[in-house]
């Protein structure tokens, strides 16, 4: 062996070591882009002198397969779309979440989702942020009275100047609002219908983009339109760019809410419940709400008294009861069903 | 006529600078978005890039696993272009091929491969997964080069130290590597260089700690600002320094 | 020349790169043949033998349909970037003085150092309604509104065919670069004119590496997922696109493989294809 390799070999056994020595004061989170925000995390990291590992993922189905594929303790802390929780529970990979410690009379009463986060009696999760999935818009570009009515967002006078939202779900929600089918009621029957609707507003649109893409094209002036945008797409460009901005049609639009948890197995179960504490408490939401990626609500209304009132007018505070009452959840697809609408999907969005 | 040449020249490198061009000068911008129009010098990009832990993190991990990866494809290339090139083996035809088949596979079909079997095998993702990966994409390269400039000139030097009396690993270490030390040093440069840029098995194969491309990767999915062009021209200036010296020191001292 | 000890000296040199080549690349692909023939049931993994994920890519069309897109992709940014390439490589080795072609060399392909990512990121800027490319048209009057260049598969080709034209270049001049002037000086003596030098001396001269160097970019094209994932607008599929979907939304490991199979199997034929002049162990 030469003295390279074998260099090599025992400085990576060393580092894999001494990994596993730092392990107890760290807590490993999958999480969404927005829980990657140094002004979120370095205030808990300071507060219990640990350090937060964090590793973003896009999809669901990504999340899950990372942690089956992950060795029991690998992972202490999962955010996840709220209608994605019973998936995780099914999959065995969150532990049952003990809400008396934290504040759940503070939440907006719409969002604490027990239908999401509550399995056979059990809390695996909590909400802690939301936001909606509607039609975030260029108001020096379009007509506002046009983006009020799902009938005339995607209509002729706009083609080539929208942009869709890559995520099937809430995208197909809004397919099915616009043909008055509610998202809880979504079947196998109702997919032709809202397949055309999705090819209509594919043929109109310029692309089908993911959350730096929309924004970037939103920013650049290449399209004028996102649907599927909201306040998570535009408030992070609201200060430059005022123009750019959302609204929820008459017709409704889709509600989105990540949850927390812990993870099943997790080697540090105290801390991580510590960490979901410090996510749900009002500096923490108020923190999480602004966040660098994407801004969204705060699941706990006591934020209100941390955040600013310029953060709290590009969120909409005020407006926030007749939006929830306006909006409803992603659709909840059993398993074949939802096959079918990813298929669906793929297929539309390629033309 | 003779000035078409000329001109294709001027236009083929700019095209080929447009973006490298368009990015640094955007790195400059004063203002969060790296569009057009372009306002006012700004330091603060390159501030902002060089207080992110995570970017300087993981452009360690990528100088690591790029010399690393590297250091090992090198060795590795380099005693088995000696074995076959300097002895009759059975089936030397076929196991060229082996070699070198994993060109001829895109990275992200090695990445998927690998991250099949190394996560049922029960071993974490890691820098060290990556660098698995990283040597399975360089090895081949490096055999590649090194065995096209074992020729016979070699081989008789080999054979006269061997005359006189030298060990095998004195011949190896002291004849054959010092002759063929500029295609060694070709191969490790460009092993560096592809693992360096390599995105799709880093992306596969890590969990906390990313490579600096992956670290970019995730940079674009979350926020569109001019720090990822500062990045990007940071890049580009440590490469473009490396090479610069590289030719300064390394390739301009064999011409002399 | 050779006896036995040596072979099996021979045989000890060869053996670690053997060894690692076999563990890390040869089982992976046998494990991934494996588990192109296994199916997913809900979220458990069945072993066996099945060609549903095989059956998969040929009735769902927006599979078969990335693979067209994918081929018309790689074939358009090979020939493309070769038409483009041969010429700079010809310039830089024939025209520019001695002394001077390494560091236009180097100047020509310097851009490969920026990273890839960032790179193809940089040609959506440039490319956007409101980028350089477009207020340059408008302002010379080309034309009267900026026209939708990002998001489409001008853009991914464009992406491409800027990286792939830096890679050819570097190949095309190393081989040019070792043709031995005689030859030109012989069929010069012998009356033929430049182009006739050039299509009858110099292409079958140089038709191996360009052959490689074409092979290769086809190879890297096909199998990319970064330029089309950012310069393509999902407003079409490439291959690797579609495994990673895969891999993201549904955690599919056996459609991954079988796609993945699948476009090994593409480039086998393009090896095949190609096989007369390739030359890769002389790279």
């Amino acid at each position: 062996m030469t003295r390279l390799s074998a260099l090599f070999l025992t400085t990576s056994a060393l580092s894999v070591s001494a990994s596993a020595v730092l392990a107890e004061g760290e807590l490993n989170a999958l999480v969404w882009c927005d829980h990657t925000d140094p002004a979120l995390i370095e205030p808990f990291e300071a507060e219990h002198n640990v350090k937060v590992n964090l590793r973003e993922y896009e999809g669901t189905g990504a999340a899950l397969a990372l942690l089956e594929q992950s060795r029991p303790g690998d992972w202490d802390v999962l955010v996840i779309d709220g209608i994605d929780v019973f998936r995780a529970v099914e999959a065995n990979m969150l532990a049952p979440l003990d809400t008396s410690a934290l504040p759940m009379d503070d939440f907006f009463p719409e969002v604490v989702m027990e239908e999401n986060n509550t399995i056979d009696g059990v809390t695996y999760a909590v909400t802690e942020k939301f936001g909606y999935n509607t039609i975030s818009y260029n108001s020096e570009k379009v007509d506002e009275a046009d983006m009020q009515s799902l009938a005339t967002v995607w209509s002729e006078k706009y083609s080539g100047r929208i942009s869709i939202y890559d995520y099937y779900l809430p995208v197909m929600g809004l397919a099915a609002i616009a043909g008055n089918v509610a998202t809880a009621e979504i079947g196998s029957g109702d997919l032709p219908a809202i397949g055309e609707t999705l090819s209509t507003l594919r043929s109109r649109s310029a692309s089908v983009a993911g959350v730096v893409a929309a924004q970037t094209a939103l920013a650049t002036g290449e399209v004028d339109i996102v649907v599927g945008g909201g306040e998570w797409l535009t408030a992070v460009l609201a200060e430059e760019q005022p123009e750019l901005t959302w609204t929820i049609p008459e017709e409704g639009a889709v509600r989105w809410a990540q949850s927390i948890g812990v993870v099943e197995g997790s080697e540090n179960p105290d801390l991580a419940m510590e960490f979901i504490k410090y996510i749900i408490s009002a500096e923490g939401q108020a923190r999480l709400a602004t966040s660098s990626c994407f801004w969204g609500m705060p699941a706990n209304a006591k934020a209100g008294d941390v955040l600013t009132d310029m953060q709290k007018d590009v969120l909409r505070w005020d407006s926030q009861p007749d939006y929830l009452a306006l909006t409803q959840l992603y659709p909840a697809p059993d398993a074949d069903l939802d096959i079918e609408m990813q298929d669906l999907w793929l297929e539309t969005l390629q033309q | 006529m003779r000035v078409l040449p000329w001109l294709y020249l001027v236009i083929a490198f700019g095209f080929i600078y447009l973006p490298v061009g368009t990015l640094v000068l955007f790195s400059f911008q004063d203002g969060t978005l790296p569009v057009p129009p372009f306002n006012g010098p700004s330091m603060r990009w390159y501030a902002e890039v060089a207080a992110d832990d995570d970017l300087v993190s993981a452009l360690a991990n990528s100088l690591l696993i790029a010399t690393a990866s590297s250091a090992v494809a090198v060795v590795l290339g380099f005693c088995a272009a000696y074995g076959l090139a300097r002895h009759v083996l059975p089936g030397s035809v076929f196991l060229r091929g082996l070699l070198i088949a994993p060109l001829t596979v895109s990275y992200l079909i090695i990445g998927l491969g690998l991250l099949i079997v190394l996560t049922r095998a029960g071993l974490g993702l890691s820098l060290l997964t990556v660098a698995i990966g990283h040597v399975v994409i360089n090895l081949p390269l490096a055999f590649a080069i090194i065995y096209a400039s074992m020729g016979a000139q070699q081989q008789n030097a080999e054979r006269a130290a061997r005359d006189l009396g030298a060990g095998e690993a004195q011949v190896v270490w002291l004849v054959t590597v010092p002759m063929v030390l500029p295609a060694i040093a070709a191969a490790f440069f460009l092993s560096v260089t592809f693992s360096w840029d390599e995105f799709i098995i880093a992306f596969l194969l890590t969990r906390f700690d990313v490579t600096l491309p992956v670290e970019i990767w995730s940079l674009l999915r979350s926020g569109l600002s001019p720090r990822l062009n500062a990045v990007g021209s940071l890049v580009f200036l440590v490469s473009v320094t490396a090479v610069v010296l590289l030719e300064l020191f390394v390739f301009r001292k064999r011409r002399v | 020349m050779t006896n036995e000890g040596q072979s099996l000296q021979g045989c000890g040199f060869v053996t670690p790169a053997l060894l690692w080549t076999i563990a890390f690349f040869v089982v992976p692909f046998l494990v991934m043949g494996a588990m192109s023939l296994a199916t997913l049931e809900g979220r458990t993994l069945i072993w066996g033998v099945s060609l549903s994920n095989y059956a998969e890519i040929a009735e769902k069309a927006y599979i078969w349909r990335a693979f067209l897109v994918s081929l018309e992709i790689t074939l358009t940014v090979t020939v493309v970037s070769v038409l483009l390439a041969y010429p700079l490589a010809w310039i830089i080795a024939f025209r520019v003085p001695a002394e001077w072609q390494r560091l236009a060399l180097l100047l020509a392909v310097l851009p490969f150092w920026t990273s890839y990512v960032v790179r193809s990121y940089a040609w959506l800027l440039v490319l956007a309604r409101e980028g350089m490319i477009n207020q340059a048209m408008l302002g010379i009057g080309l034309i009267s509104e900026p026209i939708t260049l990002a998001n489409t598969r001008f853009a991914t080709v464009t992406g491409f065919v800027h990286f792939f034209v830096m890679l050819l270049t570097l190949t095309i001049y190393a081989n040019l670069i070792q043709l031995s002037p005689n030859y030109r000086r012989a069929a010069m003596d012998l009356g033929a004119s430049a182009f006739q030098t050039f299509r009858y001396v110099i292409l079958p001269l140089t038709l191996p590496g360009v052959v490689t160097g074409a092979f290769l970019t086809f190879v890297l094209c096909i199998g990319d997922y970064v330029t089309p994932q950012i310069l393509g607008g999902n407003s079409e599929l490439t291959v690797p696109q579609v495994i990673m979907v895969q891999l993201g939304r549904r955690a599919d490991f056996p459609l991954a493989s079988a796609l993945a199979i699948a476009l090994m199997a593409i480039v086998t034929l393009a090896y095949i294809f190609s096989a007369r002049w390739l030359r890769l162990d002389r790279l």
